[in-house]
């Protein structure tokens, strides 16, 4: 950091407040209240009698059931930063590496143009497209190859489909800008030592984008499985993951402390994935302030 | 940034080297791979959004393919339907009222972080940054409980204040980006010729940093638009946004209406990101 120990805060530090002051009591009370509601047995507002227990925890651990829907989240969040490294990969490598300016633009619309349309809307294409009578079976159908539709919704393979398209933007951009800082000399080197362009690659700008690798997974990782409206669309409301559960027991059984308690689960395993987000990001740029 | 080292003028573009590297049929195979994957990945992004236009286009009441024809019909469903228009409307109140909040505290919020000195910089840029990454049904989650605990009901302000929160970290990363991009020596040069720190910066500063806040503005407007799991906690039945109420009609519908919603709320998009290039240049700002 440049800003060193002698320096001190001038007038200007002044205008962080209202922001500050925003986090304090929309984000920090909150999710501090929610800590809370998670270890007490009722509302204390409406309860004149509540006290501290660890019994929504105790029911998640206890219950194989919730187990199972934790599991589920995390491998389908998986799957889905596997398949969105696959095909993001050389999405990111082309947009970093063309020379041409409009075709740098074109490519940055072609990524945006996803990013720009609501979630509801591409969920509902999908559904479009992979329903029994969608654009996909119609066309397998009317063209001989299959007799019978493929159940490709209210599947988890759907689901991951829907959430690679919705998350694979962010694993390109990340990506694009750690292969884009990747001295493009180096490839060239080792091609010139006799390499082929494949072999150039794989030891040579493949091991040097690792860090960006790593913090396009967590980042699409921590945003599928966060995910609510194309889990519950695309599984039919026969997938359960952590974040649909979390919603049933709010609005369908009025449980807002085991609610809580599962926010609870969700909330330490998004930040422990920030966390690592932020120190791979900061291996990329050794110490790249403020950014 | 991300462009800095590709256009340095110091270093030698490929196309020097390029006809000196291995000729041959191999290399070529290999590019035409390269590219065939990149136009296969391309068309897995962009084809559910044209499939959207197709359907809404398409008369049938139901989803079918190959389309038979093209009409407004959903288009004039959805400018009819009083529960879309006022799902319409809410939106965009939500979102201006978000974009004016989130703008102002984010550019605030960044000139501080890097203008004034302050301790833990670094923490304070994560904490604000981190509505990205942490998952916004939880921030749905708690502010409804708040609520719900502080009794206040499901306000529009409750509503703003949850857009505002994760779309606040659009606008403080944009500014962030120009206010280290610029020159220091501009602002040292405007004090040394006798101006006011406070005119420095309305005369200065502030010029100087404004494409960087106009695109975390229209960011945080088309984020606020397309909200959907805060929103999903906050809003009270007969107040719901668009994403919400297309939502909800998904549960039991899948006809035309949606897919001529889905093309209004992409066009008012488009509209916004464009202006936005036009403007201030889109390439700049784009980066995680």
């Amino acid at each position: 950091m440049s800003s060193v120990a002698s320096q001190r805060p001038n007038g200007l530090a002044l205008f962080i407040l209202p922001g500050a002051l925003l986090f304090a009591s929309f984000f920090f009370l909150p999710i501090g209240l929610m800590a809370l509601m998670s270890v007490l047995t009722g509302n204390p507002v409406v309860m004149p009698k509540v006290s501290f227990t660890t019994r929504h925890y105790a029911r998640m651990i206890g219950d194989p059931y919730y187990l199972e829907v934790i599991w589920t989240t995390i491998r389908i969040g998986l799957v889905t930063t596997l398949v969105a490294l696959l095909i993001g990969y050389p999405l990111a490598h082309w947009m970093a590496r063309i020379k041409s300016r409009t075709g740098h633009a074109l490519l940055l619309m072609a990524v945006l143009a996803p990013m720009l349309t609501g979630i509801v809307v591409r969920t509902f294409a999908w559904m479009t497209l992979l329903s029994d009578k969608g654009v996909v079976n119609q066309t397998l159908m009317s063209l001989g190859l299959i007799a019978q539709p493929l159940k490709l919704m209210y599947t988890e393979t759907g689901i991951v489909v829907g959430l690679v398209h919705i998350y694979v933007p962010f694993m390109v951009l990340t990506l694009t800008g750690v292969i884009g800082r990747i001295d493009e000399r180096l490839e060239q080197a080792a091609e010139n030592l006799g390499a082929s362009p494949l072999r150039a690659f794989l030891e040579v700008t493949l091991p040097l984008s690792l860090p960006g690798i790593l913090a396009g997974s967590l980042l699409v990782f921590a945003l599928a499985i966060s995910a609510y409206v194309t889990p519950i669309l695309l599984g039919g409301f026969q997938i359960m993951t952590l974040p649909i559960l979390i919603y049933q027991q709010i609005s369908a059984n009025f449980n807002v402390g085991f609610a809580a308690a599962l926010g609870i689960v969700l909330l330490v395993i998004s930040l422990l994935l920030v966390i690592a987000y932020n120190r791979a990001l900061g291996l990329v740029s050794g110490q790249r302030e403020l950014q | 940034m991300q462009t800095s080292a590709s256009h340095s003028p110091s270093l030698p573009t490929a196309r020097q080297t390029t006809s000196v590297r291995m000729p041959g049929p191999a290399r070529h195979y290999g590019r035409y791979l390269y590219l065939a994957l990149n136009a296969a990945i391309l068309i897995f992004l962009l084809a559910p959004i044209a499939i959207v236009v197709v359907f809404a286009l398409n008369p049938t009441p139901f989803i079918q393919f190959p389309p038979v024809g093209v009409s407004l019909r959903w288009f004039e469903k959805f400018f009819a339907s009083r529960d879309f228009m006022q799902a319409l409307g809410f939106s965009l109140e939500v979102a201006v009222l978000t974009t004016l909040s989130a703008t102002v505290l984010g550019a605030s919020a960044a000139l501080a972080l890097a203008r004034g000195n302050l301790p833990g910089t670094r923490l304070i840029v994560a904490t604000m940054l981190s509505p990205l990454m942490l998952p916004a049904i939880l921030t749905g989650l708690a502010l409804f409980q708040t609520y719900v605990l502080l009794d206040v009901g499901r306000p529009t302000w409750g509503l703003v204040a949850g857009h505002t929160l994760v779309t606040l970290p659009y606008v403080v990363r944009t500014t962030l980006a120009v206010l280290h991009n610029f020159d220091t020596r501009l602002e040292e040069a405007a004090q040394n010729l006798g101006a006011s720190p406070l005119r420095t910066f309305f005369e200065v500063t502030l010029p100087l940093i404004k494409p960087g806040v106009m695109a975390g503005a229209i960011f945080a407007f088309i984020v606020s638009f397309d909200q959907f799991p805060v929103s999903l906690f906050l809003v009270s039945p007969g107040n719901e946004t668009l994403p919400v109420t297309l939502f909800n009609y998904l549960k039991f519908d899948l006809d035309g209406t949606i897919g001529a919603a889905s093309v209004v709320s992409i066009v008012l998009a488009f509209v916004v990101v464009i202006g936005l290039d036009r403007t201030v240049g889109l390439r700049s700002y784009v980066k995680l």
